[in-house]
């Protein structure tokens, strides 16, 4: 990742002041040691001829609560004091981070005027079902731009965002912890800053340990949401369409391999949810779309509507908001229907090709922009 | 004769003098209380909306617990209405001790002494009642987002669980058999556990065997559901 950084800053920016930030979090698996003494000395082999003479490297500590967001703070703070014009974050456990990462991110900021550059990853279509599901349709159809994934984590930003962030009070807040993504880019949106994406290719994460529990993550996802949701209230429930925004780089498509999904456990998990949460979920939910749920789980073949769907997690922003029960309840008992839904796409998009599949996420999309009104009603 | 028939009448109307000032201070002390416990409801209910206690309540989640139990005021009505009937409670007796009657204050101290003990354990099973319902729903989600078919009993167990421990310390604490209490109780707890163990050792075998070759079997398939969902 570090040398990817380095041939980036000298392939596309070696003419600019550059500085690469390690933000650590206190790990002990030797990150900052690496960052430390990792270096290209030989760019020939990349067919770079332009070289900065010396990568700066800041190499530091955060502080404050354990997370992300605290990282992403130290970062802004820096950007502020250095008075950059602008910035990348990317993950340190990249695999498939390429020098062009860099350029895609920070020169549409440099050149082009833009204060956010949100990443546009290729993906398997069964691959980032809570974004495809939750966050692009709701953030879409709330803020009015077609950001497709909101919830990347490598993003570009400018000097002045930076500063903006900071403004906001956030830091001891859940935001510092999870959820600074989703933040971030809602930020930048609801406030009516320059957005723009960059096509970056697959995203390849180091492996990790298989213990990352779905339902911890979603409810982490969903409550960081609908906390924004609280916030931009006044700013969401005035705008009535959405627009396309612009992308930056080569878009290009690859094959599909197959993976493995197991639908029948999937619905299997759904019916289990209706049958012994019904009691839960019926004060979360309208009668309507409880109803329909109840339906839904009798039906063979299985499949949950796009508009079953948009209610079911507007119903849910909406029970949030009322505080109708302990929130991190509210949530948890999400899992099991937000499985329905991963199934029941599954199930439609098993013959799509890559296209088909956005065709199939625009209906979503469209269908979740079409039932605002019923949010906005129920919001009070 | 009339003259003993006299005294004696004029004995009861001296009594009768002796005790009025009792039971007009008495009844005095109850209508005072009444307004006090009134007055008091009024104003702490007012304070409660004014300091928010309503939404700090509903934020978390003990308000939404209190409604399933089929209590619909908001946290503050309900903490006035509490604060009433104790203060109301305290001036009645007053007021009956005012009366002094032996037999009335005879009751009435007993009474007291076992009030403290009363509302105590008044707020142990409300508590109980309330953190039953909390964890019991806690891990019934839990138990669901695990993909356990026996979601609904470790529910139940968990709730129930927790109202019975509640209504033992209860019972402790009103001395109402109090060993008997714990006795029973550790009997029914530990012979639910060995029943369970048994139906799994040794009368379940089989179906236990079934079970768990089904949860291997579904974990190796789990292992190959490569779907990345963030």
């Amino acid at each position: 990742m570090v040398r990817a950084v380095q041939a980036g800053f000298a392939k596309y920016f070696s003419d600019k002041k550059v500085i690469l930030i390690n933000s650590d979090g206190g790990s002990t698996d030797g990150t900052r040691e690496i960052v430390e003494k990792t270096v290209i000395n030989d760019f020939q082999p990349l067919l770079i001829n332009q070289k900065q003479n010396l990568l700066s490297k800041i190499i530091t500590p955060y502080h404050g609560i354990p997370g992300k967001g605290s990282a992403f703070r130290m970062v802004f703070e820096i950007a502020r004091e250095l008075g950059v014009k602008a910035c990348a974050v990317v993950d340190a456990d990249l695999r498939s981070i390429t020098p062009e990462w860099i350029e895609l991110l920070i020169r549409p900021v440099l050149e082009h005027d833009f204060d956010f550059v949100s990443p546009y990853y290729l993906r398997h279509k069964y691959d980032g079902t809570i974004t495809n599901s939750i966050v692009y349709p709701l953030t879409r159809a709330l803020y009015g731009r077609r950001i497709r994934q909101p919830i990347g984590g490598d993003f570009g930003f400018s000097g002045r965002l930076a500063e903006f962030y900071l403004t906001k009070d956030v830091w001891e807040s859940d935001v510092a912890r999870f959820g600074v993504d989703i933040w971030m880019t809602t930020t930048a949106v609801a406030n009516g800053f320059k957005v723009c994406q960059a096509f970056l290719g697959a995203k390849i994460h180091a492996p990790k340990e298989p213990s990352s529990d779905l339902s911890a993550m979603l409810t982490q996802v969903v409550s960081a949401l609908f906390m924004l949701m609280e916030e931009y209230e006044n700013k969401w429930k005035g705008i009535k369409a959405t627009n396309p925004i612009p992308m930056f780089g080569f878009q290009f498509s690859a094959g599909l391999e197959p993976i493995h999904v197991n639908i029948e456990r999937m619905i299997n998990m759904f019916r289990l949810g209706i049958k012994e949460l019904g009691d839960i979920i019926k004060d979360i939910l309208s009668d309507e779309s409880f109803k329909g749920l109840k339906e839904t789980a009798k039906l063979s073949p299985f499949s949950i509507s796009d508009e079953l769907w948009a209610r079911v997690i507007y119903d849910y922003a909406v029970a949030w908001h009322r505080k109708v029960m302990s929130k991190e309840h509210i949530l948890k008992t999400l899992t099991p229907l937000y499985l329905g839904k991963v199934a029941s796409l599954v199930i439609d998009m098993a013959d799509s090709n890559a296209n088909e599949v956005e065709e199939r996420l625009e209906a979503l999309c469209t269908t979740f922009e079409r039932l605002k009104p019923y949010l906005i009603e129920r919001w009070g | 004769m009339k003259d003993i028939i006299i005294e004696q009448f004029k004995s009861f109307l001296e009594k009768i003098a002796e005790f009025l000032p009792n039971i007009f201070t008495g009844i005095v002390l109850i209508v005072v209380g009444f307004l006090i416990a009134w007055l008091l409801r009024m104003l702490i209910t007012r304070a409660g909306q004014i300091l928010k206690l309503d939404i700090l309540t509903e934020r978390v989640g003990l308000i939404q617990i209190i409604h399933k139990s089929g209590i619909k005021d908001p946290f503050s009505k309900l903490f006035g209405k509490l604060i009433y009937w104790v203060v109301l409670i305290s001036f009645i007796i007053m007021g009956l001790n005012a009366f002094q009657v032996p037999a009335v204050e005879n009751i009435l101290s007993t009474f007291l002494l076992y009030l403290p003990n009363v509302i105590v354990a008044g707020i142990i099973l409300f508590l109980g009642y309330l953190l039953g319902n909390f964890l019991g729903r806690a891990a019934l989600i839990a138990s669901v987002n695990a993909g356990l078919a026996v979601s609904g009993l470790v529910g139940r167990l968990v709730k129930y669980t927790v109202f019975i421990m509640a209504v033992a310390m209860a019972l402790e604490l009103l001395g109402i058999g109090e060993d008997t209490v714990l006795i029973a109780f550790a009997i029914v707890f530990g012979g639910v556990v060995l029943a369970l163990a048994i139906a799994f050792g040794l009368g379940g075998r089989d179906a236990a065997k079934e079970y768990i070759d089904k949860m291997l079997k579904e974990e190796k398939e789990e292992d190959k559901d490569e779907i990345q969902h963030l």
